[in-house]
Protein backbone atom coordinates (compact mmCIF):
# COMPACT_ATOMS: atom_id res chain seq x y z
CA UNK A 1 0.00 0.00 0.00
CA UNK A 2 1.22 3.36 -0.77
CA UNK A 3 -0.33 5.11 2.10
CA UNK A 4 2.60 4.94 4.37
CA UNK A 5 4.31 7.98 3.08
CA UNK A 6 3.17 11.48 3.07
CA UNK A 7 0.60 11.35 5.75
CA UNK A 8 1.20 14.49 7.63
CA UNK A 9 -0.59 15.66 10.60
CA UNK A 10 -2.75 17.85 8.56
CA UNK A 11 -5.88 16.27 9.65
CA UNK A 12 -4.88 16.12 13.23
CA UNK A 13 -5.97 19.59 13.92
CA UNK A 14 -9.52 19.27 12.90
CA UNK A 15 -11.60 20.30 15.75
CA UNK A 16 -15.24 19.74 16.11
CA UNK A 17 -15.84 23.38 15.42
CA UNK A 18 -15.15 22.82 11.76
CA UNK A 19 -17.66 20.15 11.50
CA UNK A 20 -20.94 22.00 11.38
CA UNK A 21 -19.65 24.61 8.99
CA UNK A 22 -18.25 22.16 6.56
CA UNK A 23 -21.16 19.83 6.62
CA UNK A 24 -23.74 22.48 6.15
CA UNK A 25 -22.05 23.91 3.19
CA UNK A 26 -22.47 20.68 1.33
CA UNK A 27 -25.58 19.48 -0.27
CA UNK A 28 -26.43 16.89 2.28
CA UNK A 29 -29.61 15.13 2.82
CA UNK A 30 -31.21 14.96 6.18
CA UNK A 31 -30.56 11.30 6.38
CA UNK A 32 -26.89 11.75 6.20
CA UNK A 33 -26.89 14.51 8.76
CA UNK A 34 -28.53 12.23 11.21
CA UNK A 35 -25.93 9.65 10.56
CA UNK A 36 -23.19 12.09 11.11
CA UNK A 37 -24.43 13.42 14.35
CA UNK A 38 -25.56 10.22 15.94
CA UNK A 39 -22.81 7.78 15.19
CA UNK A 40 -20.14 7.84 17.79
CA UNK A 41 -16.56 8.05 16.69
CA UNK A 42 -14.82 4.77 16.73
CA UNK A 43 -11.36 6.00 17.00
CA UNK A 44 -10.85 8.53 19.68
CA UNK A 45 -7.39 9.44 18.53
CA UNK A 46 -8.24 10.43 15.01
CA UNK A 47 -10.73 13.19 14.84
CA UNK A 48 -10.73 12.93 11.15
CA UNK A 49 -12.12 9.49 11.14
CA UNK A 50 -14.56 10.66 13.72
CA UNK A 51 -15.79 12.98 11.07
CA UNK A 52 -15.96 10.19 8.65
CA UNK A 53 -18.12 8.08 10.89
CA UNK A 54 -16.31 5.15 9.50
CA UNK A 55 -13.78 2.81 10.84
CA UNK A 56 -10.40 3.91 9.61
CA UNK A 57 -10.09 0.90 7.43
CA UNK A 58 -12.93 1.89 5.26
CA UNK A 59 -11.81 5.46 5.19
CA UNK A 60 -8.37 4.51 4.10
CA UNK A 61 -9.81 2.21 1.57
CA UNK A 62 -11.74 5.12 0.28
CA UNK A 63 -8.60 7.07 -0.05
CA UNK A 64 -6.77 4.29 -1.69
CA UNK A 65 -9.38 3.72 -4.25
CA UNK A 66 -9.90 7.31 -5.11
CA UNK A 67 -6.22 7.52 -5.58
CA UNK A 68 -6.14 4.68 -7.96
CA UNK A 69 -9.24 6.04 -9.63
CA UNK A 70 -11.65 3.31 -9.09
CA UNK A 71 -15.02 3.28 -7.57
CA UNK A 72 -15.35 4.37 -4.04
CA UNK A 73 -18.50 2.42 -3.78
CA UNK A 74 -16.89 -0.87 -4.51
CA UNK A 75 -13.97 -0.07 -2.35
CA UNK A 76 -15.87 0.62 0.74
CA UNK A 77 -17.92 -2.48 0.83
CA UNK A 78 -15.83 -4.98 -0.97
CA UNK A 79 -12.38 -4.84 0.32
CA UNK A 80 -12.69 -3.29 3.65
CA UNK A 81 -11.95 -6.41 5.53
CA UNK A 82 -8.72 -7.48 3.94
CA UNK A 83 -6.55 -4.63 4.81
CA UNK A 84 -7.70 -4.14 8.31
CA UNK A 85 -4.50 -5.04 10.13
CA UNK A 86 -2.00 -2.67 8.57
CA UNK A 87 -4.28 0.28 8.68
CA UNK A 88 -4.94 0.31 12.32
CA UNK A 89 -1.37 1.19 12.89
CA UNK A 90 -1.85 4.56 11.36
CA UNK A 91 -3.89 5.67 14.24
CA UNK A 92 -6.42 7.14 12.03
CA UNK A 93 -4.54 10.18 10.92
CA UNK A 94 -5.16 10.58 7.33
CA UNK A 95 -4.50 13.26 4.90
CA UNK A 96 -6.04 13.10 1.56
CA UNK A 97 -3.97 14.50 -1.20
CA UNK A 98 -5.69 17.49 -2.54
CA UNK A 99 -5.44 17.68 -6.17
CA UNK A 100 -7.91 19.35 -8.38
CA UNK A 101 -9.02 16.09 -9.90
CA UNK A 102 -10.07 14.64 -6.62
CA UNK A 103 -11.87 17.74 -5.60
CA UNK A 104 -13.77 17.93 -8.78
CA UNK A 105 -14.68 14.33 -8.62
CA UNK A 106 -15.80 14.78 -5.11
CA UNK A 107 -17.90 17.72 -6.02
CA UNK A 108 -19.44 15.83 -8.80
CA UNK A 109 -20.10 12.89 -6.62
CA UNK A 110 -21.77 14.92 -3.99
CA UNK A 111 -24.01 16.37 -6.58
CA UNK A 112 -24.81 13.05 -8.12
CA UNK A 113 -25.47 11.55 -4.79
CA UNK A 114 -27.86 14.27 -3.85
CA UNK A 115 -29.62 13.75 -7.09
CA UNK A 116 -30.17 10.17 -6.31
CA UNK A 117 -31.26 10.94 -2.84
CA UNK A 118 -33.91 13.12 -4.18
CA UNK A 119 -35.01 10.32 -6.41
CA UNK A 120 -34.47 12.39 -9.47
CA UNK A 121 -32.21 10.65 -11.80
CA UNK A 122 -33.70 11.67 -15.04
CA UNK A 123 -35.27 14.83 -16.21
CA UNK A 124 -34.09 18.08 -17.46
CA UNK A 125 -34.20 20.28 -14.45
CA UNK A 126 -31.93 18.43 -12.07
CA UNK A 127 -29.44 17.79 -14.78
CA UNK A 128 -29.43 21.35 -15.81
CA UNK A 129 -28.76 22.25 -12.27
CA UNK A 130 -25.96 19.77 -12.12
CA UNK A 131 -23.42 21.91 -13.89
CA UNK A 132 -24.33 24.86 -11.79
CA UNK A 133 -24.23 22.75 -8.70
CA UNK A 134 -20.94 21.29 -9.52
CA UNK A 135 -19.62 24.67 -10.36
CA UNK A 136 -20.97 25.99 -7.11
CA UNK A 137 -19.41 23.12 -5.28
CA UNK A 138 -16.19 23.64 -7.02
CA UNK A 139 -16.30 27.25 -6.09
CA UNK A 140 -16.82 26.37 -2.52
CA UNK A 141 -14.12 23.85 -2.68
CA UNK A 142 -11.80 26.34 -4.17
CA UNK A 143 -12.50 28.98 -1.63
CA UNK A 144 -10.58 26.85 0.80
CA UNK A 145 -7.79 25.57 -1.32
CA UNK A 146 -5.30 25.37 1.42
CA UNK A 147 -7.53 23.44 3.67
CA UNK A 148 -7.35 19.88 2.75
CA UNK A 149 -9.77 19.10 5.48
CA UNK A 150 -12.78 20.23 3.55
CA UNK A 151 -11.71 18.29 0.54
CA UNK A 152 -11.25 15.23 2.62
CA UNK A 153 -14.62 15.75 4.10
CA UNK A 154 -16.10 16.15 0.69
CA UNK A 155 -14.62 13.00 -0.63
CA UNK A 156 -15.50 10.91 2.32
CA UNK A 157 -18.92 12.38 2.79
CA UNK A 158 -19.85 11.93 -0.76
CA UNK A 159 -18.57 8.42 -0.65
CA UNK A 160 -20.69 7.71 2.33
CA UNK A 161 -23.66 9.19 0.62
CA UNK A 162 -23.00 7.05 -2.34
CA UNK A 163 -23.00 3.90 -0.45
CA UNK A 164 -26.06 4.67 1.55
CA UNK A 165 -28.67 5.20 -1.07
CA UNK A 166 -27.35 2.86 -3.67
CA UNK A 167 -25.95 -0.23 -2.17
CA UNK A 168 -27.02 -2.18 -5.15
CA UNK A 169 -24.32 -0.77 -7.30
CA UNK A 170 -21.49 -2.68 -5.84
CA UNK A 171 -20.82 -4.69 -8.88
CA UNK A 172 -17.48 -6.05 -9.63
CA UNK A 173 -16.77 -3.20 -11.92
CA UNK A 174 -14.22 -0.96 -10.44
CA UNK A 175 -14.94 1.60 -13.01
CA UNK A 176 -16.56 4.73 -11.79
CA UNK A 177 -17.81 5.68 -15.16
CA UNK A 178 -20.20 2.81 -15.14
CA UNK A 179 -21.72 4.13 -11.96
CA UNK A 180 -22.07 7.47 -13.51
CA UNK A 181 -23.50 5.95 -16.60
CA UNK A 182 -26.80 5.53 -14.87
CA UNK A 183 -26.91 9.17 -14.14
CA UNK A 184 -25.37 9.97 -17.42
CA UNK A 185 -28.23 8.57 -19.32
CA UNK A 186 -29.97 11.84 -19.02
CA UNK A 187 -27.13 14.20 -18.41
CA UNK A 188 -26.17 16.50 -21.09
CA UNK A 189 -23.30 16.20 -23.38
CA UNK A 190 -21.15 18.69 -21.60
CA UNK A 191 -21.03 16.62 -18.49
CA UNK A 192 -19.88 13.53 -20.24
CA UNK A 193 -17.28 15.41 -22.12
CA UNK A 194 -16.05 16.76 -18.85
CA UNK A 195 -15.65 13.30 -17.48
CA UNK A 196 -13.80 12.23 -20.51
CA UNK A 197 -11.31 14.94 -20.00
CA UNK A 198 -10.81 14.38 -16.34
CA UNK A 199 -10.48 10.66 -16.03
CA UNK A 200 -7.03 9.66 -17.07
CA UNK A 201 -7.77 6.13 -18.03
CA UNK A 202 -10.75 6.60 -20.25
CA UNK A 203 -10.35 5.22 -23.66
CA UNK A 204 -12.74 5.87 -26.40
CA UNK A 205 -14.74 2.77 -26.62
CA UNK A 206 -18.26 1.59 -26.31
CA UNK A 207 -19.36 1.87 -22.78
CA UNK A 208 -21.44 -0.59 -20.88
CA UNK A 209 -25.06 -0.10 -21.41
CA UNK A 210 -24.52 2.07 -24.44
CA UNK A 211 -25.76 0.98 -27.78
CA UNK A 212 -23.07 0.14 -30.21
CA UNK A 213 -25.01 0.63 -33.35
CA UNK A 214 -23.65 2.78 -36.03
CA UNK A 215 -25.78 5.75 -35.19
CA UNK A 216 -24.58 6.24 -31.68
CA UNK A 217 -21.04 5.52 -32.67
CA UNK A 218 -21.24 8.11 -35.35
CA UNK A 219 -22.85 10.41 -32.92
CA UNK A 220 -20.05 9.94 -30.47
CA UNK A 221 -17.43 10.42 -33.15
CA UNK A 222 -19.16 13.58 -34.13
CA UNK A 223 -19.25 14.77 -30.58
CA UNK A 224 -15.57 14.17 -30.24
CA UNK A 225 -14.90 16.08 -33.37
CA UNK A 226 -16.84 18.95 -31.98
CA UNK A 227 -14.96 18.76 -28.74
CA UNK A 228 -11.65 18.79 -30.49
CA UNK A 229 -12.59 21.88 -32.36
CA UNK A 230 -13.94 23.42 -29.25
CA UNK A 231 -10.54 22.99 -27.66
CA UNK A 232 -9.02 24.69 -30.63
CA UNK A 233 -11.40 27.56 -30.25
CA UNK A 234 -10.70 27.74 -26.58
CA UNK A 235 -7.10 28.41 -27.25
CA UNK A 236 -8.01 31.19 -29.59
CA UNK A 237 -10.36 32.97 -27.33
CA UNK A 238 -8.42 34.59 -24.57
CA UNK A 239 -9.29 33.50 -21.14
CA UNK A 240 -11.01 30.31 -22.04
CA UNK A 241 -8.08 28.04 -21.63
CA UNK A 242 -7.89 28.36 -17.93
CA UNK A 243 -10.53 25.81 -17.44
CA UNK A 244 -9.38 24.04 -14.37
CA UNK A 245 -6.53 26.17 -13.34
CA UNK A 246 -6.32 27.20 -9.77
CA UNK A 247 -4.89 30.54 -9.01
CA UNK A 248 -3.19 31.17 -12.27
CA UNK A 249 -1.83 34.59 -12.91
CA UNK A 250 -3.40 36.14 -15.88
CA UNK A 251 -2.44 39.29 -17.62
CA UNK A 252 -5.44 41.01 -18.87
CA UNK A 253 -5.50 44.01 -21.06
CA UNK A 254 -8.40 46.31 -21.35
CA UNK A 255 -8.90 47.22 -24.90
CA UNK A 256 -9.70 50.79 -25.87
CA UNK A 257 -12.57 51.46 -23.67
CA UNK A 258 -15.06 49.31 -25.42
CA UNK A 259 -14.75 46.17 -23.38
CA UNK A 260 -14.11 45.85 -19.78
CA UNK A 261 -12.79 42.87 -18.03
CA UNK A 262 -13.79 42.19 -14.51
CA UNK A 263 -12.04 39.49 -12.69
CA UNK A 264 -11.80 39.22 -9.01
CA UNK A 265 -9.66 36.74 -7.28
CA UNK A 266 -11.15 33.37 -6.63
CA UNK A 267 -14.49 34.09 -8.16
CA UNK A 268 -15.85 32.09 -10.98
CA UNK A 269 -15.94 34.19 -14.08
CA UNK A 270 -18.30 33.27 -16.77
CA UNK A 271 -18.05 35.94 -19.36
CA UNK A 272 -14.90 37.70 -20.31
CA UNK A 273 -15.49 40.50 -22.69
CA UNK A 274 -12.18 41.58 -23.84
CA UNK A 275 -9.50 41.24 -26.36
CA UNK A 276 -6.25 40.47 -24.77
CA UNK A 277 -3.20 40.36 -26.90
CA UNK A 278 0.32 41.25 -26.12
CA UNK A 279 0.72 43.23 -29.29
CA UNK A 280 -2.05 45.62 -28.52
CA UNK A 281 -0.21 46.83 -25.51
CA UNK A 282 2.93 47.37 -27.42
CA UNK A 283 1.43 49.41 -30.14
CA UNK A 284 0.79 52.45 -28.03
CA UNK A 285 -2.87 53.15 -27.94
CA UNK A 286 -2.36 56.01 -25.67
CA UNK A 287 -2.15 59.07 -27.87
CA UNK A 288 -5.77 58.94 -28.76
CA UNK A 289 -7.15 59.30 -25.35
CA UNK A 290 -8.06 55.71 -24.87
CA UNK A 291 -6.47 54.52 -21.80
CA UNK A 292 -5.11 51.08 -21.68
CA UNK A 293 -5.01 49.55 -18.31
CA UNK A 294 -3.44 46.32 -17.40
CA UNK A 295 -4.61 44.08 -14.68
CA UNK A 296 -2.62 41.20 -13.42
CA UNK A 297 -4.67 39.34 -10.99
CA UNK A 298 -4.60 35.95 -9.58
CA UNK A 299 -7.84 34.48 -10.58
CA UNK A 300 -9.30 31.08 -10.60
CA UNK A 301 -11.51 30.26 -13.45
CA UNK A 302 -14.13 27.75 -13.79
CA UNK A 303 -15.42 27.65 -17.24
CA UNK A 304 -17.28 24.48 -17.34
CA UNK A 305 -19.07 22.74 -19.98
CA UNK A 306 -19.25 23.46 -23.60
CA UNK A 307 -22.11 25.89 -23.22
CA UNK A 308 -20.05 28.41 -21.38
CA UNK A 309 -17.15 28.03 -23.72
CA UNK A 310 -19.42 28.60 -26.65
CA UNK A 311 -20.89 31.64 -25.01
CA UNK A 312 -17.43 32.96 -24.52
CA UNK A 313 -16.61 32.38 -28.12
CA UNK A 314 -19.75 34.13 -29.22
CA UNK A 315 -18.93 37.10 -27.07
CA UNK A 316 -15.47 37.25 -28.50
CA UNK A 317 -16.72 37.23 -32.05
CA UNK A 318 -19.22 39.92 -31.24
CA UNK A 319 -16.62 42.05 -29.60
CA UNK A 320 -14.31 41.74 -32.57
CA UNK A 321 -17.03 42.76 -34.94
CA UNK A 322 -17.87 45.70 -32.76
CA UNK A 323 -14.26 46.71 -32.79
CA UNK A 324 -14.19 46.64 -36.55
CA UNK A 325 -17.19 48.87 -36.62
CA UNK A 326 -15.70 51.31 -34.19
CA UNK A 327 -12.44 51.45 -36.05
CA UNK A 328 -14.20 52.05 -39.30
CA UNK A 329 -16.02 54.94 -37.70
CA UNK A 330 -12.77 56.39 -36.57
CA UNK A 331 -11.26 55.89 -39.94
CA UNK A 332 -14.15 57.70 -41.50
CA UNK A 333 -13.53 60.58 -39.17
CA UNK A 334 -9.88 60.70 -40.12
CA UNK A 335 -10.58 60.31 -43.78
CA UNK A 336 -10.12 63.75 -45.29
CA UNK A 337 -6.45 63.53 -44.66
CA UNK A 338 -6.20 60.34 -46.62
CA UNK A 339 -7.88 61.96 -49.53
CA UNK A 340 -5.40 64.70 -49.64
CA UNK A 341 -2.44 62.40 -49.43
CA UNK A 342 -3.63 59.97 -51.96
CA UNK A 343 -4.36 62.70 -54.42
CA UNK A 344 -0.90 64.04 -54.11
CA UNK A 345 0.55 60.59 -54.41
CA UNK A 346 -1.43 59.92 -57.50
CA UNK A 347 -0.49 63.18 -59.03
CA UNK A 348 3.18 62.88 -58.37
CA UNK A 349 3.80 59.30 -59.16
CA UNK A 350 1.79 58.78 -62.21
CA UNK A 351 4.60 57.90 -64.48
CA UNK A 352 7.16 56.42 -62.21
CA UNK A 353 5.35 53.37 -61.07
CA UNK A 354 5.92 51.18 -64.05
CA UNK A 355 9.46 50.43 -63.15
CA UNK A 356 8.61 47.40 -61.19
CA UNK A 357 10.70 48.17 -58.19
CA UNK A 358 10.44 50.32 -55.20
CA UNK A 359 13.96 51.57 -55.27
CA UNK A 360 13.33 54.62 -57.26
CA UNK A 361 9.93 55.45 -56.00
CA UNK A 362 9.93 59.03 -54.98
CA UNK A 363 8.09 59.51 -51.79
CA UNK A 364 6.89 62.98 -52.29
CA UNK A 365 4.26 62.74 -49.75
CA UNK A 366 2.97 64.68 -46.91
CA UNK A 367 3.88 61.66 -44.84
CA UNK A 368 6.16 62.07 -41.88
CA UNK A 369 9.88 62.16 -42.04
CA UNK A 370 10.22 58.44 -41.89
CA UNK A 371 9.75 58.22 -45.62
CA UNK A 372 13.35 57.37 -46.24
CA UNK A 373 13.40 54.85 -43.51
CA UNK A 374 10.29 53.29 -44.84
CA UNK A 375 11.90 52.27 -48.06
CA UNK A 376 14.84 50.67 -46.41
CA UNK A 377 12.91 48.93 -43.76
CA UNK A 378 10.40 47.93 -46.33
CA UNK A 379 13.11 46.13 -48.19
CA UNK A 380 14.25 44.51 -45.05
CA UNK A 381 10.79 43.34 -44.44
CA UNK A 382 10.29 42.07 -47.87
CA UNK A 383 13.27 39.83 -47.90
CA UNK A 384 11.30 36.91 -46.55
CA UNK A 385 8.12 37.38 -48.49
CA UNK A 386 5.02 35.86 -47.04
CA UNK A 387 4.45 32.60 -48.76
CA UNK A 388 0.77 32.91 -49.18
CA UNK A 389 0.81 36.09 -51.12
CA UNK A 390 2.65 37.02 -54.22
CA UNK A 391 4.31 40.28 -53.62
CA UNK A 392 4.14 42.64 -56.54
CA UNK A 393 7.83 43.17 -56.66
CA UNK A 394 8.25 42.73 -60.30
CA UNK A 395 4.75 42.80 -61.38
CA UNK A 396 3.66 46.30 -60.77
CA UNK A 397 2.33 46.47 -64.23
CA UNK A 398 -0.11 43.71 -63.71
CA UNK A 399 -2.25 42.88 -60.78
CA UNK A 400 -0.85 39.78 -59.22
CA UNK A 401 -3.66 38.78 -56.98
CA UNK A 402 -4.99 36.21 -59.30
CA UNK A 403 -7.96 35.25 -57.29
CA UNK A 404 -9.67 38.53 -57.51
CA UNK A 405 -10.16 41.45 -59.74
CA UNK A 406 -9.60 41.19 -63.38
CA UNK A 407 -7.33 43.49 -65.25
CA UNK A 408 -9.91 45.82 -66.48
CA UNK A 409 -8.28 48.84 -65.03
CA UNK A 410 -4.79 48.29 -66.22
CA UNK A 411 -2.83 51.38 -65.50
CA UNK A 412 -5.10 52.69 -62.86
CA UNK A 413 -4.94 49.46 -61.04
CA UNK A 414 -1.21 49.41 -60.88
CA UNK A 415 -1.19 52.98 -59.78
CA UNK A 416 -3.52 52.17 -57.02
CA UNK A 417 -1.54 49.18 -56.02
CA UNK A 418 1.63 51.13 -55.79
CA UNK A 419 -0.12 53.90 -54.01
CA UNK A 420 -1.61 51.56 -51.54
CA UNK A 421 1.68 49.88 -51.00
CA UNK A 422 3.34 53.15 -50.35
CA UNK A 423 0.65 54.13 -48.01
CA UNK A 424 0.83 50.85 -46.27
CA UNK A 425 4.55 50.98 -46.06
CA UNK A 426 4.51 54.38 -44.56
CA UNK A 427 1.76 53.72 -42.15
CA UNK A 428 2.98 50.33 -41.15
CA UNK A 429 6.43 51.57 -40.56
CA UNK A 430 5.29 54.24 -38.27
CA UNK A 431 5.18 51.42 -35.82
CA UNK A 432 8.15 49.39 -36.79
CA UNK A 433 8.12 47.39 -33.64
CA UNK A 434 4.95 45.52 -34.06
CA UNK A 435 5.46 45.01 -37.74
CA UNK A 436 8.66 43.21 -37.10
CA UNK A 437 7.05 41.34 -34.35
CA UNK A 438 4.41 40.11 -36.66
CA UNK A 439 7.00 38.73 -38.96
CA UNK B 1 0.67 31.87 -37.43
CA UNK B 2 0.93 28.25 -36.54
CA UNK B 3 -2.21 26.25 -36.47
CA UNK B 4 -3.04 24.74 -33.20
CA UNK B 5 -4.09 21.40 -34.51
CA UNK B 6 -2.47 19.40 -37.23
CA UNK B 7 -5.72 18.05 -38.50
CA UNK B 8 -7.54 21.33 -38.51
CA UNK B 9 -5.73 23.88 -40.53
CA UNK B 10 -6.44 27.42 -39.48
CA UNK B 11 -3.54 29.27 -40.92
CA UNK B 12 -3.99 32.90 -41.58
CA UNK B 13 -1.76 35.07 -43.72
CA UNK B 14 0.47 37.71 -42.27
CA UNK B 15 -0.55 41.13 -41.24
CA UNK B 16 0.88 42.71 -44.36
CA UNK B 17 -1.54 40.93 -46.57
CA UNK B 18 -4.45 42.26 -44.66
CA UNK B 19 -3.00 45.73 -44.64
CA UNK B 20 -2.45 45.63 -48.33
CA UNK B 21 -5.93 44.58 -49.16
CA UNK B 22 -7.48 47.04 -46.84
CA UNK B 23 -5.52 49.95 -48.14
CA UNK B 24 -6.28 48.98 -51.65
CA UNK B 25 -9.95 48.95 -50.94
CA UNK B 26 -9.68 52.27 -49.16
CA UNK B 27 -7.96 53.85 -52.08
CA UNK B 28 -10.60 52.38 -54.32
CA UNK B 29 -13.13 54.11 -52.20
CA UNK B 30 -11.28 57.38 -52.61
CA UNK B 31 -11.22 57.15 -56.34
CA UNK B 32 -14.84 56.22 -56.48
CA UNK B 33 -15.88 59.36 -54.69
CA UNK B 34 -13.20 61.90 -55.26
CA UNK B 35 -15.19 64.80 -53.95
CA UNK B 36 -17.12 63.12 -51.26
CA UNK B 37 -19.06 65.56 -49.22
CA UNK B 38 -18.40 64.94 -45.59
CA UNK B 39 -21.95 65.44 -44.41
CA UNK B 40 -22.99 61.92 -45.13
CA UNK B 41 -20.66 60.40 -42.70
CA UNK B 42 -22.86 57.45 -41.99
CA UNK B 43 -22.64 56.30 -45.54
CA UNK B 44 -18.93 56.65 -45.45
CA UNK B 45 -18.72 54.64 -42.29
CA UNK B 46 -20.79 51.95 -43.81
CA UNK B 47 -18.67 51.89 -46.92
CA UNK B 48 -15.50 51.70 -44.95
CA UNK B 49 -16.86 48.92 -42.85
CA UNK B 50 -17.92 46.99 -45.85
CA UNK B 51 -14.56 47.58 -47.48
CA UNK B 52 -12.91 46.32 -44.34
CA UNK B 53 -14.88 43.11 -44.34
CA UNK B 54 -14.42 42.51 -48.01
CA UNK B 55 -10.74 43.12 -47.89
CA UNK B 56 -10.46 40.85 -44.92
CA UNK B 57 -12.30 38.12 -46.75
CA UNK B 58 -10.00 38.49 -49.71
CA UNK B 59 -6.89 38.53 -47.66
CA UNK B 60 -7.94 35.55 -45.69
CA UNK B 61 -8.35 33.29 -48.59
CA UNK B 62 -10.81 34.42 -51.15
CA UNK B 63 -12.81 31.39 -52.02
CA UNK B 64 -11.09 28.82 -49.95
CA UNK B 65 -13.02 29.43 -46.79
CA UNK B 66 -16.74 29.18 -46.42
CA UNK B 67 -17.17 32.33 -44.43
CA UNK B 68 -15.14 34.40 -46.79
CA UNK B 69 -17.12 33.14 -49.72
CA UNK B 70 -20.34 33.96 -47.99
CA UNK B 71 -19.09 37.41 -47.11
CA UNK B 72 -18.01 38.16 -50.62
CA UNK B 73 -21.18 36.82 -52.06
CA UNK B 74 -23.22 38.93 -49.71
CA UNK B 75 -21.22 42.01 -50.60
CA UNK B 76 -21.41 41.31 -54.30
CA UNK B 77 -25.12 40.91 -54.11
CA UNK B 78 -25.61 44.34 -52.66
CA UNK B 79 -23.19 46.23 -54.75
CA UNK B 80 -22.25 44.67 -57.98
CA UNK B 81 -19.79 47.19 -59.14
CA UNK B 82 -17.18 47.34 -56.52
CA UNK B 83 -16.97 43.74 -55.47
CA UNK B 84 -15.80 41.09 -57.86
CA UNK B 85 -16.93 37.66 -56.95
CA UNK B 86 -16.50 34.63 -59.09
CA UNK B 87 -18.84 31.80 -58.54
CA UNK B 88 -17.53 28.34 -58.41
CA UNK B 89 -19.46 25.23 -59.17
CA UNK B 90 -21.96 24.46 -56.55
CA UNK B 91 -21.10 21.33 -54.72
CA UNK B 92 -23.72 18.93 -53.64
CA UNK B 93 -25.32 20.28 -50.56
CA UNK B 94 -28.17 17.94 -50.06
CA UNK B 95 -26.23 16.16 -47.36
CA UNK B 96 -26.75 19.07 -45.08
CA UNK B 97 -30.48 18.84 -45.30
CA UNK B 98 -30.47 15.18 -44.41
CA UNK B 99 -28.33 15.92 -41.41
CA UNK B 100 -30.64 18.65 -40.37
CA UNK B 101 -33.48 16.25 -40.13
CA UNK B 102 -31.73 14.51 -37.33
CA UNK B 103 -30.74 17.70 -35.70
CA UNK B 104 -33.11 17.19 -32.84
CA UNK B 105 -30.91 14.48 -31.55
CA UNK B 106 -27.90 16.68 -31.29
CA UNK B 107 -26.93 17.91 -27.91
CA UNK B 108 -29.33 20.79 -27.40
CA UNK B 109 -26.94 22.76 -25.26
CA UNK B 110 -24.37 22.88 -27.97
CA UNK B 111 -26.90 23.43 -30.66
CA UNK B 112 -28.46 26.55 -29.26
CA UNK B 113 -25.07 28.13 -28.86
CA UNK B 114 -24.17 26.98 -32.33
CA UNK B 115 -27.30 28.66 -33.60
CA UNK B 116 -26.18 31.97 -32.19
CA UNK B 117 -22.77 31.43 -33.67
CA UNK B 118 -24.32 30.77 -37.03
CA UNK B 119 -25.98 34.12 -36.93
CA UNK B 120 -22.69 35.80 -36.23
CA UNK B 121 -20.32 34.08 -38.56
CA UNK B 122 -21.06 34.76 -42.19
CA UNK B 123 -22.13 31.73 -44.11
CA UNK B 124 -22.85 29.77 -41.03
CA UNK B 125 -26.34 28.83 -41.95
CA UNK B 126 -25.47 25.89 -44.10
CA UNK B 127 -22.77 24.36 -42.04
CA UNK B 128 -22.70 21.56 -39.63
CA UNK B 129 -21.58 22.23 -36.12
CA UNK B 130 -18.10 20.84 -36.38
CA UNK B 131 -17.48 22.65 -39.61
CA UNK B 132 -18.92 25.74 -38.06
CA UNK B 133 -16.38 25.62 -35.29
CA UNK B 134 -13.53 25.35 -37.73
CA UNK B 135 -14.80 28.31 -39.66
CA UNK B 136 -15.27 30.26 -36.49
CA UNK B 137 -11.70 29.65 -35.49
CA UNK B 138 -10.40 30.95 -38.78
CA UNK B 139 -12.84 33.82 -38.71
CA UNK B 140 -11.72 34.87 -35.26
CA UNK B 141 -8.10 34.85 -36.34
CA UNK B 142 -8.81 36.92 -39.41
CA UNK B 143 -10.97 39.34 -37.53
CA UNK B 144 -8.30 39.97 -34.95
CA UNK B 145 -5.75 40.54 -37.69
CA UNK B 146 -8.02 43.00 -39.38
CA UNK B 147 -8.62 44.81 -36.14
CA UNK B 148 -4.89 45.12 -35.61
CA UNK B 149 -4.34 46.48 -39.07
CA UNK B 150 -7.10 49.02 -38.77
CA UNK B 151 -5.91 50.06 -35.39
CA UNK B 152 -2.42 50.67 -36.65
CA UNK B 153 -3.76 52.63 -39.54
CA UNK B 154 -5.89 54.81 -37.37
CA UNK B 155 -3.04 55.38 -34.99
CA UNK B 156 -0.71 56.28 -37.78
CA UNK B 157 -3.06 58.66 -39.42
CA UNK B 158 -4.09 60.48 -36.34
CA UNK B 159 -0.67 60.87 -34.90
CA UNK B 160 -0.10 64.11 -36.67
Amino acid sequence: MDLTGGFGARSGGIGPCREPIGLESLHLGDEFRQLVTTLPPENAGGSFTALLELPPTQAVELLHFTDSSSSQVAAVTGIGGENAPPLHSFGGTLAFPSNSVLMERAARFSVIATEQQNGNVSGETPTSSVPSNSSANLDRVKTEPAETDSSQRLISDSAIENQIPCPSQNNRNGKRKDFEKKVKSSTKKNKSSEENEKLPYVHVRARRGQATDSHSLAERARREKINARMKLLQELVPGCDKGTDFGGKIKIKVCFGVHLLMISGKKAVNFLWKVSCEDLIDCSFNPLGFRLTRHSLAASFTIQGTALVLDEIINHVQSLQRQVEMLSMRLAAVNPRIDFNLDTILASENGSLMDGSFNGTPMQLAWPHQAIETEQSFHHRQLPPPPTQQWPFDGLNQPVWGREEDQADGNDNSNLMAVSENVMVASANLHPNQVKMEL
Amino acid sequence: MASADKLINTDVPEKDVFALHFLRSLSNLRTQNPLNSPDKSIDRVRKIKKAAYVSMARAAGGNSRLWSRALLRRAAKDDNKSVRFSRRKRKVTWKISSKRRRSNQRAPVVEEAAERLRNLVPGGGGMETSKLMEETAHYIKCLSMQVKVMQCLVDGLSQK
